[in-house]
C-alpha cells in the first residue's frame, strides 16, 4: 500500500489542534479587519478612533504573526479549504 | 466507486470466481476499436454482451475475490491502484466511443455474472436510449480558466518578518514594516487602517475582475453549446500557487459547432487587458458530464 498512513502522533496531534485554533483566530481578526474598513467607509469615525481602531488590529495582526512562528506555522497554513465553498480564510489575493 | 451488485453483506466469492465489470453502453455490436484492447490487469478479454434494443455493453469477467465491496474499499484507497483502475476505464470507454455514441457507466460497476448485468441495464433501456439519442453526433469539450496572479496581490500588507517559505519578499514594496514595536509613530494605526482598507479594496476588485472574466468565457461557450456543467475550480495545490483557476466547465456540443466554440472562446484572450489570462480548451472527451450519471 502506497497510500497515507493515519498519523498516531501525540505531538502532532497537539500541534493541529494549535493550528486549528489559530485558523479560528485568524478567521475572526479577518472579519474585524472587514468590518473596520466599513466602519472607515461610512465616515462615521473620529481621527482618535480612527487611530485606535488601527492600532488594535495593527498588534492582532503581529501578535498573529507571532503566534504562528512560535508554533512553526506560517500563516498561508491557516487556511482550510472547504471544497465546493473554497477556502475559509481570505488568501492573497482574496 | 464500489460494487453496485450488493449480495448478501458477507458475500465471500469462491476462489477463482469472477465478476462481470460493465465498462460502457453503446448502439455497436462490432468490436471495432476494442479489439486487442485490454481491461482491467487481471482480468479476462473485453467482450460485446448484446443487451434488449440492439443496445451492447462493453464488459470484461474481473476476478471476483478483489473486486468485492471490501477488497476495491482497500484497494482504491491507494492513490496508485486507483489512478490504474481510473486509466484502463477511461482508455476502455475511449476505444468504445471511437464507433459512435457511448453511455460511460462509473468506475468498477460490477455484476455477481453477466446474466444479472444484462437484467439490470435492460430495466434502464429507455434511460439508455434517450442518453444515446442526446449524444449522437456530439461531444464533450472542456473550459479552463486560470488567471496568472498579480505579484503585487502575492506580497499582502504584514507588519511583521514574514516566516521563512514565503512567496514573496516583496514587503517593503507594500510599506510594511512602518510602526512596529513600542514607539510607533503617532499615526501608524490609521496608517495601519488605510493599507488594510487598500488591501480589501484590491481583493474585492480582483475577485469581481475573475468572476467577471469566468462568466464571459462560460457564457461565450455556452452560447453554442446544447448543455453546459460547471464544477468547482481546482486549488492552487494542482494549479500551482502562481495560477488560479476561474473556471472549470464542460460543454456538450454539436460536432459542427465544436471548431466555432473552440475559436470564439480562444478569441477571449486578448479581451481582458490588464489581466494575465489563459484560456484553454479541450475536447473531444468521451460526454462524462453528461450521462445524467444514473448507475444502473
Amino acid at each position: 500500500m502506497s497510500g497515507p498512513t493515519v498519523d498516531l502522533d501525540p505531538d502532532n496531534a497537539a500541534r493541529d489542534l494549535v493550528s486549528l485554533v489559530l485558523t479560528l483566530v485568524e478567521l475572526v481578526r479577518q472579519l474585524l479587519e472587514r468590518q473596520a474598513v466599513r466602519r472607515l467607509d461610512q465616515d462615521d469615525l473620529t481621527p482618535d478612533q480612527e487611530e485606535r481602531l488601527g492600532l488594535a488590529l495593527m498588534r492582532l495582526d503581529e501578535a498573529m504573526t507571532e503566534l504562528c512562528a512560535h508554533h512553526g506555522l506560517r500563516r498561508e497554513d491557516l487556511n482550510l479549504h472547504l471544497g465546493p465553498l473554497g477556502p475559509l480564510l481570505a488568501e492573497d489575493p482574496w | 466507486m464500489s460494487a453496485t451488485d450488493r449480495g448478501p453483506a458477507a458475500y465471500a466469492p469462491a476462489a477463482g470466481a469472477a465478476a462481470t465489470c460493465v465498462f460502457a453502453v453503446r448502439r455497436s455490436g462490432d468490436p471495432g476499436a476494442l479489439a486487442g484492447r485490454t481491461g482491467h490487469a487481471g482480468g479476462g478479454p473485453l467482450r460485446l454482451l448484446p443487451l434488449a434494443g440492439s443496445l451492447w455493453a462493453v464488459v470484461q469477467s474481473v476476478p471476483a475475490a478483489e473486486f468485492t465491496q471490501e477488497a476495491l474499499r482497500q484497494r482504491l484507497a491507494d492513490p496508485l491502484v486507483l489512478e490504474n483502475c481510473a486509466r484502463s476505464h477511461h482508455a476502455v470507454i475511449t476505444a468504445a466511443a471511437e464507433d459512435g455514441p457511448v453511455v460511460p457507466l462509473p468506475l468498477a460497476t460490477l455484476f455477481t455474472d453477466e446474466r444479472r448485468a444484462v437484467d439490470v441495464l435492460d430495466q434502464q433501456r429507455s434511460h439508455l436510449v434517450g442518453v444515446l439519442d442526446r449524444l449522437t453526433g456530439r461531444a464533450e469539450w472542456a473550459v479552463k480558466v486560470h488567471i496568472g496572479r498579480p505579484a503585487e496581490a502575492r506580497a499582502p500588507a504584514r507588519s511583521a518578518p514574514r516566516a521563512v517559505g514565503d512567496r514573496t519578499g516583496a514587503d517593503a514594496a507594500t510599506g510594511t514594516g512602518a510602526g512596529t514595536g513600542a514607539g510607533a509613530d503617532a499615526d501608524a494605526g490609521a496608517a495601519y487602517l488605510t493599507r488594510v482598507r487598500g488591501r480589501e479594496r484590491d481583493r474585492r476588485a480582483w475577485q469581481d475582475a475573475t468572476l467577471h472574466v469566468a462568466q464571459q468565457v462560460h457564457d461565450t461557450a455556452a452560447a453554442l453549446a446544447v448543455a453546459a456543467v460547471r464544477r468547482t475550480p481546482h486549488g492552487p495545490r494542482i494549479t500551482g500557487p502562481e495560477r488560479h483557476q476561474v473556471l472549470n466547465a464542460a460543454f456538450l456540443v454539436d460536432d459542427a459547432r465544436a471548431e466555432e466554440l473552440a475559436t470564439a472562446v480562444r478569441a477571449l484572450h486578448g479581451a481582458f487587458p490588464g489581466l494575465d489570462v489563459h484560456i484553454d480548451v479541450s475536447g473531444p472527451w468521451v460526454p462524462y458530464s453528461f450521462t445524467e450519471g444514473r448507475r444502473p
